[in-house]
């Protein structure tokens, strides 16, 4: 729409940088933390590690058309929630929203808690001498734990600092973030793997107390574990079971995007899709440049034993310490091929800003979905109580701590098996990407007169809308993901009908759901509030 | 107990026009507020090609029309955004570009031909029916729209007004803002919008049982976090990173006097409820450019709130 037609008004604003929807998307499919820590369980498989990340992006820009679709048709909505709500009915809004964006949160916790001791504390204690404490925080259940606590303390803070100033330390750590990983990859791709070999033993030695010949000692534990996953190659069908494992990497460019602003026009649109999928593409390059240089220097078998080493001992196979006795850290390995300590310090701390660009993200998206949820009478009004000297949502705060700690002690003390959940965070938020999905492929046909005055109504794939054809590649995903991750016919990934504290832990989040939703409609109808009637749609005739 | 239904910022939509007429009896309320921002932000040129043929650019995405069924459907569309279709020519187009004065005329002409549109239909269908309605034009409405608003028999203008409710409840109403990037057609500075409310709150029975209906939030109520703009009014941070933009004038006189219920609009994101003391101030957000009719119903009772809840119409 030409500007000379539109008058000033208020919130007529320009469009957002597709620079700064980047870098949030970027940081939410986050390469250093959920990339490298998944990369390291993935030891096990027979799809190549780079196929499988090619494939994944691929499937995954489909969910970037879905999303950036749904943005231009109903923007600054509140997401899947209000999505879900409106085409697909309350009830099932509000129970995948609230599963996938509030309750599985609480499982991310001690997996935020886990990267946050072996990227951030670990490596910076090794480097600074503390020893024994970096050992504490490493290999105990009492370290992973008080990982989690700090964790938890950390987002809380940045929460009560809010999503402005929250945005401005994301940037910086972007930027502090990227030359880190430059530094780390330069590092890779100059040295040589005699040079690491020594370095990793001089280093492990001194930092971490190790007895010498840690690099062949790691190759047999790795080889005992049954590392075999290559770089790159192997069957399509071995490449596609990597997938379910992937995704807990990269199956979150859309985190974001439900709050990109207004939609004014196809420009928008399409500044939406090149957001999330220039993160996609970049991050996925950057993902194969950095396991090439892994590879190059490290050693491709080296890297995957290590991490097959290292899961095996910390997932309870076996008992006996590994020979390298913390996380192999990719960053702290590349490190090692310095002897100067200030730029092993450096580049550990640039590396470190990583989680701390993204780990507040844990908790963003929950307090709004909780927010939601009061407004709408569905939880009482005090849980969207905002402390007025601080501007601190202290009550919803709360609704995601309180369980957080509790899970996190399950978690981190593996009490009823709740370590082998991992893939469960994923699944879950799968199951809520799911419907949003569907709400997506029927929008057209739902609600037309709102699809047909939308900025993408003109898209169209051999006349089918293009967010419906995005939507069918994307929930046909999604679908084969949830088949394999509940069904897991080869035994990969341990969450599904076999693991009871997966299934139960799971299903009991849905039942809550449901049991918050139906109980307060019925306590409103009582008070004379009918949920159904303040969901529909006015009669406009 | 009164029984309230509020929406405000419909921004030209004539779905949600028709659906806020129609709230009173999907809702069963007593009486219907419309809050600030009546009117919309944009003209799209509908442009002759000859013959039946005509090329309409909406939401950036072009549209050649053949025939009176598609134009109909396409000037629908165009007002379902809450947008003025404009039927011109080339030539038109042309002189308009040279000389865009001219187009603030058409856009005048075509948002007050909208509300006399609007206050005929509230005349029609309210004509047998007993619901009290009042429109407070807000920021970006132009002083014309009063006058429309005046002329109708069915709805009331509450602007500047101490309104009673019922027997318990008075209304203050307000469609000045503070300050906006925009320099919107009521916008002043904090110190005359405090002014400006309390000339009204003077005047009130009982100020704590009063309802203020000000289209602007207060200042940190969490009903007025919208994007923070770079001097460009461009979004920081992809519009993640919001900042309170309320009235420090609403928010001292909320706090001063403690009415029981504030409403408020003009921040379309802010959508929410959240409590200064003992006041209830509700923003249920906009999102017309859907025709979904957002609101609020508020029971309103002696010294309290009977109860509340956010609608999505």
């Amino acid at each position: 729409m030409s500007n000379l037609f539109v008058r000033k008004a208020t919130g007529l604003v320009r469009s957002w940088s597709v620079m700064d929807a980047f870098i949030y998307a970027f940081f939410s499919i986050n390469l250093i933390t959920l990339g490298l820590y998944s990369f390291s369980q993935m030891y096990y498989f027979e799809g190549g590690m780079v196929n499988a990340l090619i494939i994944s992006a691929i499937f995954i820009f489909f969910e970037v058309i879905v999303y950036a679709g749904l943005i231009a048709v109903m923007p600054r909505s509140g997401g899947d929630y209000v999505w879900q709500s409106r085409i697909l009915g309350g009830a099932v809004g509000f129970i995948l929203a609230v599963t996938g964006w509030w309750f599985i949160l609480w499982l991310w916790v001690p997996l935020y808690g886990d990267m946050f001791r072996h990227i951030v504390v670990v490596p910076l204690l090794g480097i600074l001498g503390a020893k024994d404490v970096a050992l504490w925080f490493a290999g105990t259940q009492n370290g992973a734990f008080t990982a989690s606590l700090i964790t938890l303390a950390i987002v809380s803070i940045f929460i009560a600092l809010g999503m402005k100033t929250y945005a401005r330390i994301q940037k910086f750590s972007f930027y502090g973030g990227v030359l880190g990983l430059l530094i780390v990859i330069v590092l890779l791709l100059t040295g040589s793997n005699a040079a690491f070999k020594a370095g990793l033993d001089a280093n492990a030695v001194s930092m971490f107390g190790t007895q010498p010949g840690v690099y062949d000692a790691t190759v047999a534990l790795g080889i005992d574990a049954g590392a075999i996953t290559p770089f790159s190659g192997g069957a399509l069908l071995a490449v596609f079971l990597v997938l379910p494992y992937m995704v807990f990497f990269n199956l979150w460019p859309n985190w974001g995007a439900t709050l990109y602003g207004e939609v004014r026009g196809a420009t928008d649109f399409k500044r939406n899709v090149a957001g999330m999928g220039w993160a996609l593409g970049i991050t996925t390059l950057l993902g194969i440049l950095l396991l090439y240089a892994i590879s190059k220097t490290i050693g491709w078998d080296f890297y995957v034993q290590a991490g097959a080493a290292w899961w095996n001992y910390a997932w309870g196979y076996v008992t006996e310490v590994p020979a390298l006795p913390v996380w192999p850290y990719p960053a702290l390995l590349a490190a090692f091929l310095t002897t100067n300590k200030v730029l092993q310090f450096i580049v550990v701390v640039l590396m470190s800003l990583w989680w701390f660009g993204w780990s507040g993200t844990v908790f963003l998206s929950s307090t709004r979905v909780i927010f939601a949820a009061a407004f709408d009478r569905l939880l009482p009004e005090k849980v969207a109580e905002v402390n007025e000297r601080t501007g601190t949502p202290v009550n919803a705060l709360l609704l995601m701590v309180i369980p957080s700690v509790f899970i996190a002690y399950m978690f981190n003390y593996n009490v009823a098996n709740f370590q082998s959940l991992t893939l469960a965070s994923t699944l879950v938020i799968a199951v809520t990407f799911l419907g949003t999905t569907i709400a997506a492929i029927i929008l057209p046909y739902r609600k037309p007169a709102l699809y047909k005055a939308s900025p993408i109504a003109k898209y169209n794939v051999f006349g089918i809308p293009l967010i419906t054809v995005a939507g069918v590649i994307f929930g046909g995903f999604l679908v084969f993901l949830l088949y394999q991750w509940i069904f897991d016919p080869n035994g990969l990934y341990g969450i599904g009908i076999t693991n009871t504290s997966s299934i139960i832990y799971m299903l009991s989040m849905y039942v809550l759901a449901a049991v918050i939703y139906f109980g307060f409609k019925s306590y409103r109808k009582r008070a004379g509030i009918d949920m159904d009637k303040v969901q529909a749609e006015i009669p406009v005739e | 107990m009164t029984k309230l239904f509020f929406a405000t910022d419909i921004h030209g939509s004539d779905i949600c026009w028709s659906k806020f007429l129609n709230a009173g009896k999907f809702y069963g309320a007593d009486v219907l507020l419309l809050g600030g921002d009546m009117t919309g932000k944009a003209v799209v040129p509908v442009i002759h090609q000859g013959g039946k043929n005509y090329r309409v650019t909406l939401l950036e995405q072009v549209f050649d029309i053949s025939n009176d069924d598609e134009l109909q459907d396409m000037i629908k569309r165009v007002r379902s955004r809450g947008y003025y279709p404009y039927l011109t020519d080339p030539d038109e187009i042309a002189e308009l570009e040279k000389s865009p004065e001219k187009v603030s005329q058409i856009f005048s002409h075509e948002v007050l031909k909208v509300i006399q549109q609007w206050m005929d239909l509230a005349d029609k269908k309210l004509d047998s029916s007993d619901m009290k309605v009042y429109c407070c034009p807000g920021n970006d409405d132009m002083a014309e729209v009063d006058e429309l608003v005046r002329s109708s028999r069915r709805v009331i203008l509450a602007e500047g007004q101490v309104t009673p409710l019922d027997g318990v409840h008075e209304m203050i109403a307000s469609g000045w803002s503070n300050r906006t990037p925009w320099d919107t057609h009521r916008e002043e500075d904090e110190d005359q919008l405090r002014v400006r409310y309390e000339a009204m709150i003077s005047k009130l029975k009982d100020p704590r049982n009063a309802v203020f209906n000000i289209h602007v939030p207060p200042y940190k109520s969490s009903l007025d976090e919208a994007p923070e703009l770079d001097k460009d009014l461009r979004p920081k941070m992809a519009g993640q990173a919001l900042k309170p933009v309320g009235s420090i004038a609403v928010r001292k006189v909320i706090e001063e006097t403690q009415p029981l219920l504030g409403l408020h609009g003009h921040i379309h994101e802010g959508r929410g409820a959240s409590r200064i003391g003992k006041t209830l101030c509700i923003n249920p957000g906009s999102m017309y450019e859907q025709g979904t009719l957002l609101g609020a119903i508020v029971v309103l009772g002696k010294n309290k709130i009977e109860n509340y809840v956010l609608t999505t119409g």
